[in-house]
């Protein structure tokens, strides 16, 4: 298979698709039905929301995943390949979003070590030299003998780059790669990829910025739910119609998307006015933040949220949200701004002293930081309360029988299916360990709580369950700060929904003010001036 | 190809499933029997009679009061030292300073020979003496890792060289014996545990030592600071979000381990040697922190586990001295060759999963079993 494909032979199409689905080991449909070809010397946009399959389809393309149904072709057949390195040498390079680089290593070391033979003599001279080369040329200058961990990320992106380029890829693959640059960096590589074009190669660009796919594409590809759902000349399409295609008007699948319409909500009907004369739970003045990289993640944001209601926060992840409730919680100090609960203030405190305030945080990640894996139930449905005294007796002794009734009690009010309170954490399904991680949480009768992305990957039956579950506590006066990916699950459950993109809120509204195109619009960072 | 490749890692994965899957005891049980086996197969190479051997061994060790009695002797100390590494690694740290913090408990139980004391009094403050030092000393590799970020893991080594080289200053300056130039002053009989069966090593010290291993089993599962060491150890991230704070529990964790480590001194200067002292080169508490690490691997990480692992490793060590003198005489390192056998089978399960290369090659392996399977049926 190490046989390239003939400039003659490719003449037609380079890669082509036919009726591509696949279907993961768990029954989730990731890409469904997908047809279509990939030509020399065009740069294709693949435009999506998360999980929209963007990065399941590529994978296919690039041979390294192979479909459930239909296939993958080039004019020498179907193409199926082991590892990325036979992909390069068939000619198909893909830049992931998450570097693979040996940080000790220098550029060129790391470029070397993803040839054939990393520690043949000549193998790095060889590689230098190419590497100087290609940089002449296409104008993506790194410093070579750095080692990269000190480079900057966009730096390094550009190593990850040029370690693909030195190996004369045809196809290049491109996961949103500009997430990590600087806007001057994004010209930059802008310009590149134009060149590489001319040059006659095809680049597939995943993205979800509206904007950069304007500027820079030849054809988009819009998939939604894992289908195809838009291919267009890039010439013939407005940012309109790629936010409407992309985000769906209305939901048409009920099964296998998410499962949430209006209508099916008691919420909106029941919504009380808030009383925004008093108090709010949470106030946030100009909260500025940076991100594990040292980007500024949160920049500038304010709010504030009162009791009884649910504020939603959307947009594509990796704007900052995340950053936010780190902030929010204790987990990550913020440089500038102020926060309070009640009026105390929240910021520099550890989550000990944020949980004695009233705060209850459903984390984004329930098995990095939700729950602890080898621990039994009992043991987890104590994390952050276990010094409370209802836990603690003397010299601080556990009292395991009231930890365990409380456990049972806990299995019981939110239905939470284990064998018992010592069942290891990790032998609990997905579902029912958000639940314990909610039901731990909703237990400390908390003034606010902060949901992280609270029904990822869940079924519809569990998600359905939490969902209702942080309306009641809404009702029920509690204040809620909801941040979603998913953009049903915002629209429909918020009081007030706030779009955050690059750190910041593009607007703060009722869900009843956004239509879906405008969401789509803010969550890609076109701003409302520019629409109208 | 990709066929044999399904197969093969259906193999490893019954392999890796049936090493991993057993309960962790009695994962500890087969490694020590792979070990003795290991050992036999050796000693049979070399000519020795591995039954007649073992036969002494075991029943040297385990069988009457007085072998039984010199195995709790040995295996005393080396359930506190065991403990310190399991605080440790329970706290998700590697610690390998027990063998310095030894040291300095030792010196310090031998600093009350300086004063006269009732006996019962001067024993409690030669064990608290011993307890401190040991505490003390794991405080250097904590402030380090916890201010610095230095591994611990180099850390403690220097430690132990350092508390090495001083032990000797302090032997031959401070603490020197006038009588005797290459000891240390000797540890009054007001402070030295009582027998607890005549002509053994076993002293009342025993009683100290499970009582201690205990406490540590009581404050890891059953108090809130245990808890949070435990937590911390499996999932900083988590301990962190739920209010913990890694930096305290990982302290308390090399404390606490310090001062299990000085007691172990304690145990041994206190009761076992006739002479009580120390020497320069520290002949009676050599490599007592080394043997404790593999004492708290096979005892699982876990007190109780510790003491049955502990007496198991005491019992080889107080047969082998007998294995010496049987009719088929075998060498006394055996002992130790059989230790290293055992602590190598126990991270055996982990092999299965850390080296992909393994996989590969049993893609060969299966390869070849198929055509050799295939072959016999032919005929």
């Amino acid at each position: 298979m190490s046989k390239r494909p003939r400039s003659d032979e490719i003449a037609k199409y380079y890669l082509r698709a036919e009726r591509i689905t696949k279907i993961y080991g768990d029954g989730t449909v990731a890409v469904r039905d997908v047809s279509l070809d990939i030509h020399q010397g065009e740069v294709i946009g693949l435009l999506g929301e998360n999980g929209a399959g963007k990065t399941t389809l590529t994978k296919m393309l690039s041979g390294l995943l192979p479909p459930t149904s239909g296939r993958v072709s080039s004019p020498l057949g179907a193409i199926r390949f082991s590892s990325p390195r036979e992909a390069l040498a068939f000619g198909i390079g893909m830049v992931h979003q998450h570097f693979a680089l040996v940080g000790t290593f220098t550029a060129a070391e790391n470029v070397a070590l993803s040839h054939e033979r990393p520690f043949a003599r000549t193998q790095l001279a060889n590689t230098r030299a190419r590497l100087e080369e290609l940089m002449a040329e296409s104008g993506l200058h790194v410093p070579l003998d750095v080692p990269v961990e000190k480079l900057a990320v966009g730096e390094q992106q550009r190593v990850e780059i040029l370690k693909v380029l030195t190996r004369e890829v045809d196809c290049l693959i491109l996961d949103e790669p500009t997430s990590v640059l600087t806007p001057l960096e994004v010209d930059e590589l802008f310009v590149f990829l134009g060149k590489l074009r001319d040059e006659g190669k095809s680049i597939i660009l995943i993205t979800h910025k509206l904007k950069e796919v304007k500027s820079i594409t030849d054809r988009i590809i819009v998939l939604r739910h894992g289908e195809l759902v838009g291919d267009v000349r890039t010439s013939e399409s407005t940012t309109e119609t790629l936010a409407q295609l992309m985000v769906g008007e209305v939901l048409e699948h009920e099964a296998d998307a998410v499962e949430l319409s209006d209508r099916d909500l008691p919420i909106r009907r029941v919504r009380k006015p808030v009383d925004r004369a008093t108090q709010s739970v949470l106030h946030v003045q100009s909260l500025t933040s940076k991100g594990n990289t040292g980007e500024t993640a949160v920049d500038d944001v304010s709010f504030d949220i009162h009791g009884g209601e649910i504020f939603g926060i959307a947009g594509v992840e990796g704007n900052g949200q995340s950053e936010l409730v780190e902030s929010l919680t204790g987990l990550r100090v913020p440089i500038a701004g102020q926060a309070t609960i009640n009026g105390t203030n929240i910021l520099g405190k550890d989550p000990r002293e944020i949980y004695k305030l009233g705060v209850a945080h459903i984390p984004e990640d329930r098995w990095e930081l939700g729950l602890i894996l080898p621990f039994t139930l009992a043991e987890n449905a104590i994390l952050g309360v276990h010094q409370w005294k209802q836990f603690k007796g003397p010299l601080s002794f556990l009292r395991w029988g009231r930890i365990n009734k409380h456990v049972r009690e806990l299995m019981d009010r939110f239905e939470i299916r284990a064998t018992g309170p010592s069942a290891p954490a990790k032998s609990l399904s997905g579902g029912n360990q958000q639940k314990l991680i909610v039901g731990r949480e909703l237990a400390k009768d908390p003034a606010i709580i902060v949901a992280s992305q609270p029904t990822r990957g869940l079924d519809i039956g569990a998600a359905k369950y939490i969902r209702d579950l942080l309306v009641e506590m809404r009702d029920i006066g509690r204040a809620i700060l909801l941040v979603s990916a998913d953009l049903d699950e915002v629209l429909a459950l918020s009081d007030r929904v706030a779009i955050m993109y690059e750190g910041q809120f593009m607007t703060v509204c009722p869900p009843e003010e956004l239509t879906r195109e405008r969401v789509g619009l803010l969550m890609g960072g076109v701003r409302e001036e520019a629409v109208a | 190809m990709t066929e044999d490749k399904k197969q093969a890692s259906r193999l490893l994965r019954g392999i890796h499933r049936t090493l991993t899957g057993l309960h962790p005891a009695l994962e500890s049980v087969l490694a020590a029997i792979v070990g003795l086996l290991f050992g036999a197969l050796i000693m049979w190479v070399w000519g020795y009679d591995p039954i007649v051997a073992y036969k002494t061994m075991l029943l040297g060790a385990f069988t009457d009061k007085w072998g039984l009695a010199d195995s709790g002797a040995i295996a005393a100390p080396l359930v506190l030292t065991a403990l310190t590494f399991s605080i440790c690694l329970r706290a998700g740290m590697f610690n390998i300073g027990a063998e310095g913090q030894v040291i300095m408990g030792g010196l310090a139980a031998i600093s009350v020979g300086f004063f006269v004391l009732p006996s019962g009094l001067h024993h409690v403050v030669a064990l608290v003496f011993a307890m401190v030092a040991g505490g003390i000393w794991a405080i250097g590799p904590a402030i380090l890792k916890l201010t610095r970020g230095v591994n611990e893991v180099i850390s403690t080594i220097m430690f132990n060289w350092i508390a090495h080289f001083l032990s000797i200053f302090l032997i031959g300056a401070v603490l020197l014996n006038p009588f005797s130039a290459d000891q240390t002053i000797a540890i009054p009989p007001s402070a030295i545990f009582s027998k607890l069966i005549r002509g053994t090593d076993l002293t009342y010290a025993i009683f100290i030592v499970i009582g201690f291993a205990l406490i540590v089993y009581f404050v890891l599962w059953h108090t809130a600071v245990g808890y949070e060491v435990r937590a911390s150890g499996l999932n900083p991230s988590a301990a962190r979000y739920g209010g913990i704070k890694n930096k305290r529990t990982m302290f308390l964790a090399f404390v606490l381990g310090g001062i299990s480590a000085g007691l172990a001194a304690a145990v041994i200067l206190m009761g076992s040697s006739a002479t009580h002292a120390m020497y320069r080169l520290h002949g009676q508490l050599r490599n007592i922190g080394f043997d404790g690490m593999a004492v708290a691997m096979v005892g699982r990480n876990h007190p109780i586990g510790i003491l049955f692992s502990a007496m198991f490793f005491g019992g080889l060590n107080a047969g082998g001295r007998l294995m010496q003198l049987s009719s088929s005489p075998v060498p006394v390192q055996m002992v130790r060759l059989v230790m290293g056998i055992i602590v190598f089978t126990m991270s055996v399960p982990e092999l299965a999963r850390v080296f992909p290369a393994v996989k590969r090659h049993s893609v060969g392996l299966v390869k070849e079993m198929k055509r050799l399977t295939s072959s016999k049926g032919r005929r």
